[in-house]
């Protein structure tokens, strides 16, 4: 079957070539289930919400950033497909040079905090969030040190949050936040910059990316959908590549209660200009 | 559920705690606890994170003022390689004297596989495959097509024989030949130098398609073509190391090309190893007695003990191939026959060889002396085919069809 005709369009964002090995795989997964699937990749999450609003695709996999603007703009509820087990459990920290770490928020002010891409939930909006909440307002206490790159990717390629613990490392920052799952890979990774960072400050956890479908998509295709995607199993030696690609070892049904902290935050004007 | 303690000490991830912790997670079942105690608040924040990436998660912590602090750690349902597990320890392989581990030990008694799957990938002797990793096409996946039952024990004798071509040879012996003995020396080492390519070319076109499961085949053809390497180096070598270069015959190219078309496994070890490497044996026996110098002297020497391991694994293959398929005895006579069609054309030594060897026997040009070197010579040939069809009967052939097979090689020697 020709995939110009399949069943489900996917939007998904090329922050980096993987995406086309991961979704060629996820295909013939799709495939195999009879949910013939189709991917569409776009360069930046804000057309991603465009076209799913336009239904130039059914679903798109949004960041948290890309769900809560996609709600917005459609004034009310979108459908949830699923995430990843990645996703249920987000967390964003800060990390300091070791033998400098803090434990209260309130010793951040008058240092250099680094963030990440002023688009990335993890890496930016949610820390200032969740430091407000704790009684720093960041923006005014601190000086903020931002690394705004590959904006519109919401802080996917993790280049941002590379920048910033590298700023950290070599003092042009006193601390920096990024993604909790970033840390373990670059500390995994034996990334020279994190050796001698430590952890100072976790977030609550939230919700991160997910599978945005319209409140109009096919109940029964969604079903469908959403039955194959949970089928994928990590202990299948066919698809555990692309899922190590994805960052995925189970894909969980999703819900909306893991980004009421980012919509708060959103709603309250970030991402700011 | 009650979790085991772990006591992290100083220890940090990225520092070493991940290997305890891993050491750990992989002693319980899935659903199991451990409680990661540190004296850091940074460690046991951090390890909800590397608890995630891992496939486990954590499950509670408790974070006192002042610590220690503790993490509960439940192990991930996911197995970290999709791969049966590794089994139980079990009795070492055997040493031999002097405390070597011999090759032939490897399988500790156990038969290599009789057919290994052509998608295998490469996968040492005992390893167990991790499902998932991409497939691979080999073409040789017959263990009775590539064998020889001590070929473990040739590849041993292979790596202990090894030589150096710069060092092992005195080169400064060859500097100063009369004139037409040099000339005679540096043609006859270019007709040696030629065929040694073949000699390395051949296996080198084979070893890429053994199935990995064949370690010690794999490991006897790579020493085959490291010791022809070799040969190319030091005959080169010796053909310029008195100042003259020799010709490289169309004719000896010719029988050589036949040779590399050979596309069956054991009709190449009956074409090279036995019919080809086995006339070299004679060949350069004969250079090494009436060499000049002592560098031509030790060149022929130190290639003939290289060359009489190769022609045994030939005879050693061929004879356990056929005795195990009594098809492949037509099939390796018709190896020989499609080559001798292809060198119809061919008759005889090359004149230029034959006076190159004539000359390094007779020790000069008098008459009585070159009367003496042909006669040299003229053994040389019937010394060859005696032993020709003495190899082809130790592989298995009977006398009438050694001797057919024997009269069917190239006059090319190789
Ligand atoms: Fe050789
Ligand atoms: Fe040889």
């Amino acid at each position: 079957m020709s995939r110009a005709t399949a069943e489900v369009r996917v939007g998904c964002v090329a922050y980096h070539p993987r995406i086309v090995t991961i979704w060629e795989s996820f295909l013939e997964h799709f495939e195999a289930r009879s949910v013939p699937t189709d991917y569409i990749l776009y360069s930046n999450y804000e057309r991603q919400v465009s076209a799913l609003l336009a239904g130039d695709i059914d679903i798109a996999w949004n960041t948290n950033t890309a769900f809560v603007a996609a709600e917005q703009q459609l004034g009310g509820e979108a459908r949830i497909l699923g995430m990843r087990d990645l996703d249920a459990e987000f967390a964003t920290v800060i990390v300091t040079r070791r033998g400098e770490t803090f434990e209260d928020a309130a010793a951040l002010a008058g240092r250099k905090l680094a963030l990440g891409s002023r688009d990335s939930g993890h890496a930016a909006i949610l820390p200032l969030h969740y430091l407000r909440e704790q009684g720093l307002d960041a923006e005014s206490a601190c000086e903020l040190v931002r690394f705004d790159t590959d904006l519109g990717k919401h802080g996917d390629t993790g280049d941002s949050e590379l920048r910033v613990v590298r700023a950290v490392a070599d003092g042009r920052a006193d601390a920096g936040a990024l993604g909790e799952p970033t840390l373990a890979a670059l500390r995994g990774e034996r990334v020279p910059a994190v050796a001698d960072l430590e952890v100072s400050w976790r977030s609550p956890t939230y919700y991160h990316c997910n599978f945005t479908a319209l409140p109009s998509l096919d109940d029964g295709v969604a079903q469908r959908w959403f039955d194959a995607l949970l089928a994928m199993s990590y202990d299948d030696p066919g698809q555990r590549q692309a899922m190590d690609l994805e960052g995925v070892k189970r894909w969980l049904p999703g819900d909306r209660t893991g980004y009421s902290a980012l919509a708060a935050a959103m709603a309250a004007g970030a991402p700011e200009t | 559920m009650t979790a085991r303690r772990l006591d992290a000490a100083e220890l940090e991830l990225g520092g070493g705690l991940e290997v305890l912790l891993v050491a750990a997670l992989e002693g319980l079942a899935p659903g199991g606890r451990i409680e990661v105690v540190s004296p850091s608040r940074a460690t046991a924040l951090e390890l909800h994170g590397w608890a995630r990436r891992a496939g486990h998660r954590t499950v509670g912590e408790l974070m006192p003022d002042g610590g220690p602090y503790a993490v509960v750690v439940e192990r991930g349902p996911t197995a970290r390689v999709l791969a049966d597990p590794i089994g139980p320890r079990r009795e070492p392989p055997p040493l031999r004297a002097g405390g070597e581990f011999h090759s032939a030990d490897l399988r500790d008694g156990e038969p290599a596989p009789g057919v290994a799957g052509a998608q295998r990938g490469f996968t040492p002797v005992r390893a167990v495959a991790e499902l998932g990793a991409p497939s691979f096409h080999w073409a040789l996946n017959d263990r009775d097509a590539l064998w020889a039952d001590d070929v473990a024990e040739l590849a041993e004798q292979a790596t202990r024989a090894q030589w150096d071509a710069s060092r092992d040879v005195p080169w400064a012996a060859a500097r100063d030949l009369p004139d037409h003995m040099e000339r005679a020396v540096a043609q006859v080492m270019t007709f040696i130098a030629q065929n040694e390519y073949a000699a390395l070319y051949v296996p080198a076109a084979f070893l890429p398609h053994v199935n990995p499961a064949y370690a010690e085949v794999v490991m006897w053809l790579a020493g085959h073509i490291h010791d022809e390497a070799r040969h190319i180096e030091v005959f080169t070598k010796r053909a310029l190391i008195g100042g003259y270069a020799g010709q490289a015959l169309a004719s000896t190219e010719l029988s050589l090309k036949t040779l590399l078309e050979e596309r069956d496994f054991s009709g190449a070890a009956l074409l090279l190893n036995v019919l080809g490497e086995g006339t070299f044996l004679d060949l350069l026996a004969f250079v090494e007695h009436h060499a000049p110098d002592a560098a031509t002297r030790a060149a022929a020497h130190l290639a003939h003990r290289d060359e009489v391991r190769h022609v045994h694994f030939g005879i050693s293959h061929v004879r356990r191939r056929m005795a195990g398929d009594p098809d492949q005895r037509a099939s390796l006579v018709a190896a020989a026959e499609r080559r001798a069609e292809k060198l119809v054309e061919m008759s005889g030594l090359s004149p230029l060889l034959g006076e190159g060897l004539t000359i390094m026997a007779a020790g000069s040009l008098q008459p009585a002396e070159l009367a003496e070197g042909a006669r040299a010579v003229r053994d040389l040939m019937q010394t060859m085919e005696d032993n020709r069809i003495r190899r082809l009967q130790a592989a298995g052939f009977d006398l009438a069809t050694s001797t057919h097979l024997s009269e069917l090689h190239t006059p090319n020697l190789m």
